[in-house]
């Protein structure tokens, strides 16, 4: 973790409305590492992730990026039905220009990342939801980015899956050497996976520290998210 | 589209004033009008340079051309019967029975080929693209294109106007067709006027310029059922209940737009002078 962060989030405010969902957010991510954004529904982490990734305006602040390639994971996957498994990563290598067969050698390269290169020509349809995440996982990281974006990568799955998923996650960051960010509510997400986290509520920051600081801490917001108790700063009625 | 927002408390619609209603309306109007030129502007930025796919667009012709042709060739054949009836029935009482293929043809030519085709079509084209384009939004498909930077007017707008252009047009004279088909059985049996003097009227009525108005017609058809269900799909937000909504928004739009268009070239072409 030297030199300098390859992704900086500077002090974002956004409303949708006059609701307003970030309100002064601010976190460097490292080359190598993995940050995890938690908080509860509605928080506002997709739109940060949403934001990173130029696909939403922030109302102020600023987000500097390091990279030009960035994989963005969405929470539902969203493969494009209409295409097969391989033309929805050679979606993400069209402004390239590659031949057909370098485009197959990079697409068979990254769903066996995934295990996955059997099913090159199936439909996403055809496929179970871990399958597609996997899927989406290869679409993401296709050009090799620097930036991974996470998106509630687990949610939905029972608890092999996830460990599956988490592992990916893992091997996935390792060997990019990239900066990802997972955004999760999921307990074994975040100490699993991540290197350091952003608890996140009524959007601000209100505690960041390890993972295993995290579950240890007396701190009143991330202990009542560990636990996920009733008692605590997050009060139910306003979750 | 406006955010929907599902679990806010339904508003109390009993004593909105009509003239709220009629304001409300007016300005999402506008600007639907508005994101409609907006995607006709850039679709015929990628078009003028050829940036179309093709394959993409024959699969888009034949699903429009498939998901029409049964529901076109019946309208239009039940209409082209009743029609038919109707100016038999005049023109005997006039005396007048060897212009029935002429009038009959006209009617197809100038006026219920392309509205048959474009209504029906608008119905069961133009919906199915509002729903697909808005579950694409709703299930962030269109966003995913956006991060591998994909245009998602050129992925999805291009090659289905590109398709369309060819494919109603084709449909609209089918139902001119089917339409004449009708005309001529009618024009048999309830009149007794032979298929031969039928051709021969219409033949004698019909002129190029009929054919040109009428591809006219559907060409707008085409650009107004495309870009509408377009443009409602790609600014629609919110869950699965939206989609409806937006099917719906779409076909009262594109069946309102036809109509009056087709209004407005009747009357540029046919008032009399
Ligand atoms: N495009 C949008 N327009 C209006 N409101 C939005 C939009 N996107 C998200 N929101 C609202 O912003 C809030 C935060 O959303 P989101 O970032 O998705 O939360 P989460 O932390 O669960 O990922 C939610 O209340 C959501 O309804
Ligand atoms: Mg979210």
């Amino acid at each position: 973790m030297n030199s300098e962060p390859v992704l900086q989030v500077k002090n974002i405010h956004k409303a949708f409305g006059d609701r307003k969902i970030l309100q002064g957010v601010s976190f460097d991510v490292y080359a190598g590492e993995m940050l995890g954004l938690i908080g509860p529904s509605g928080c506002g982490k997709s739109t940060i992730l949403k934001i990173i990734c130029g696909l939403l305006e922030p109302d102020s602040g600023e987000v500097i990026r390091r990279s030009d390639e960035i994989g963005l994971v969405f929470q539902g996957s969203a493969l494009l039905n209409s295409l097969s498994v391989r033309n929805n990563l050679a979606l993400a290598l069209d402004s390239r220009n590659l031949s057909r067969v370098e485009e197959d050698k990079i697409i068979r390269e990254k769903l066996a990342l995934v295990e996955l290169a059997d099913f090159m020509y199936a439909s996403p349809t055809k496929l179970s939801g871990g399958q597609q995440k996997r899927t989406s996982f290869a679409r993401a990281i296709v050009n090799d980015p620097k930036i991974i974006l996470y998106d509630e990568p687990t949610t939905g799955l029972d608890p092999v899956m996830s460990t599956v998923i988490e592992d990916y996650m893992i091997v996935l960051s390792k060997q990019l050497s990239a900066a990802s960010i997972v955004v999760t509510h999921q307990h074994s997400t975040w100490t699993r996976t991540t290197n350091r986290v952003v608890l996140m509520f009524e959007g601000k920051i209100v505690w960041q520290g390890t993972p295993e600081e995290g579950i240890k801490s007396s701190d009143p917001f991330i202990k009542q998210f560990a636990s996920g108790s009733r008692e605590g700063p997050m009060l139910a009625t306003k979750i | 589209m406006t955010y929907v927002n599902t679990t806010s408390q339904p508003k109390e619609r009993r004593f909105t004033s009509p003239l709220k209603i009629a304001e409300d309306q007016m300005l999402i109007g506008l600007t639907l009008l508005g994101q409609v030129s907006y995607l006709m502007w850039r679709t015929f930025g990628y078009m003028i340079r050829l940036q179309i796919d093709w394959g993409e667009s024959v699969r888009q012709g034949y699903m429009i051309g498939v998901k029409s042709l049964v529901v076109v060739g019946i309208t239009a054949l039940f209409t082209g019967l009743a029609m038919s009836l109707q100016i038999s029935r005049e023109l005997v009482s006039f005396g007048a029975d060897t212009s029935i293929g002429g009038v009959v043809s006209l009617a197809l030519v100038r006026e219920i080929g392309p509205i048959t085709a474009g209504v029906i079509v608008a119905g069961r084209v133009g919906s199915s693209i509002a729903a697909e384009l808005t579950t694409m939004m709703i299930t962030e498909q269109i966003d995913a294109l956006k991060v591998m930077r994909v245009d998602p007017i050129r992925f999805l707008v291009v090659p289905r106007y590109t398709a369309a252009l060819i494919v109603i047009p084709t449909l609209s004279t089918y139902a001119m067709f089917l339409g004449l088909l009708a005309g001529i059985f009618i024009a048999k049996s309830a009149a007794n006027v032979p298929p031969d003097t039928f051709l021969d009227s219409v033949r004698q009525t019909i002129l190029d310029r009929d054919f040109s108005v009428h591809y006219l017609k559907s060409i707008i058809n085409a650009t107004v059922i495309i870009f509408f269900s377009c443009a409602i799909g790609l600014n629609t937000r919110g869950g699965a209940e939206d989609v409806g909504i937006a099917t719906t928004r779409a076909i009262v739009w594109t069946m309102i737009s036809i109509f009056i268009l087709n209004f407005v070239v009747t009357s540029l072409t046919y008032a009399p002078r």
